[in-house]
């Protein structure tokens, strides 16, 4: 692969700035599966055995909690959506939002996290449960870097259940750069 | 072992420490559908300015709640929130070490709510991540 060169040229187009607020993405997931949530547990736990809370229905029902729960984490989205029907979701190489918005997106060689933000409101994700997400824009910045013009994308989530009941919310900022 | 009911200001969360290989991040991509080149692809790691494939940003955080829950026990306690600002990556072949303090602890409806200071370490001292979080107990 060849050197990149660096560009300091601004990376939001008007375009961009106007797409700022408006929501983007609603997706809903399957139900959750009992599965999903012990497989998510092996992963965050690895190499250690998650705790049974999150495999074993018998202890977890003696806990607090009632039953399985999730780990607050969890992603209810991978592995495709049940709406919109066949979605695969964000592909993990290209996660910004003017794909989305029907807007053309800068050209830039790479992106990386900056900010994950994320509340849960103490309503827990169970076996079972469908989560239903919506996306918004919540803004754009950029700032000059040692990889050139840094551009800084926030993507903002509410997650509900079901029954309407708020979940957990999301702030998530991805950097861009050419 | 797990964070005791009366914690005060000043305690610290037990180190947590995570390896940076193919095997951890694997189990995560595969969970997470998370395939993105510059996980898996030393060359790719290169060409975007660092110096070898890194972890996910998601995984990180995900171990931020790892390292509170082993903390506070699961079957009682829970993970409020977690704000994790990004410092530098998370190199392929280096060490996830991470921590916090107690900032504040009040209680409140009945739920005992922990704010702490929270940050990870490569293995050459270099900061990966800082934030705070919130746990919650029962009183």
């Amino acid at each position: 692969m060849s050197e990149p060169k660096i560009s300091m040229e601004s990376l939001i187009s008007p375009e961009m700035r106007a797409a700022v607020g408006r929501e983007y993405q609603w997706a809903t997931s399957y139900p959750i599966d009992a599965s999903d949530i012990r497989r998510w547990a092996i992963a965050v736990y690895y190499p250690e055995k998650p705790p049974p809370l999150y495999w074993d229905e018998d202890y977890a029902k003696k806990t607090r909690w009632g039953g399985i729960v999730a780990p607050e984490e969890f992603n209810p989205f991978a592995w495709m959506r049940a709406d919109p029907h066949g979605d695969m979701g964000q592909e993990a190489k290209r996660p910004w939002p003017e794909l989305y918005l029907g807007i053309t997106p800068p050209e830039t060689r790479a992106n990386i996290l900056a900010t994950l933000d994320v509340e849960c409101t103490g309503v827990r994700m169970r076996v079972g449960d469908v989560i239903r997400s919506v996306t918004s824009l919540g803004g754009y910045e950029e700032r000059p870097g040692r990889m050139g013009m840094m551009l800084f994308s926030t993507r903002l989530e509410r997650w509900t259940n079901q029954r309407g009941e708020l979940v957990r919310t999301y702030r998530q900022v991805l950097i861009r750069y050419k | 072992m797990p964070a005791p009911l009366n914690i005060q200001p000043g305690a610290t969360v037990p180190v947590f420490r995570r390896e940076g290989t193919l095997q951890h991040w694997n189990r995560y991509a595969g969970v997470n559908y998370e395939f993105a080149d510059h996980h898996m692809d030393d060359a790719v790691g290169r060409h975007e300015g660092f110096e070898a494939a890194f972890g996910m940003g998601p995984l990180m955080h995900a171990y931020m709640h790892t390292m509170l829950r082993d903390w506070i026990d699961p079957d009682v306690g829970r993970v409020a929130a977690v704000v994790m600002q990004l410092r530098k990556p998370f190199i392929r072949g280096t060490s996830f070490i991470a921590s916090g303090t107690v900032k504040a602890v009040i209680d409140e409806g009945g739920e005992r709510h922990v704010d702490l200071d929270i940050w990870a370490d490569n293995d050459k001292g270099e900061r990966l991540a800082t934030g705070t979080a919130k746990v919650v107990l029962p009183v």
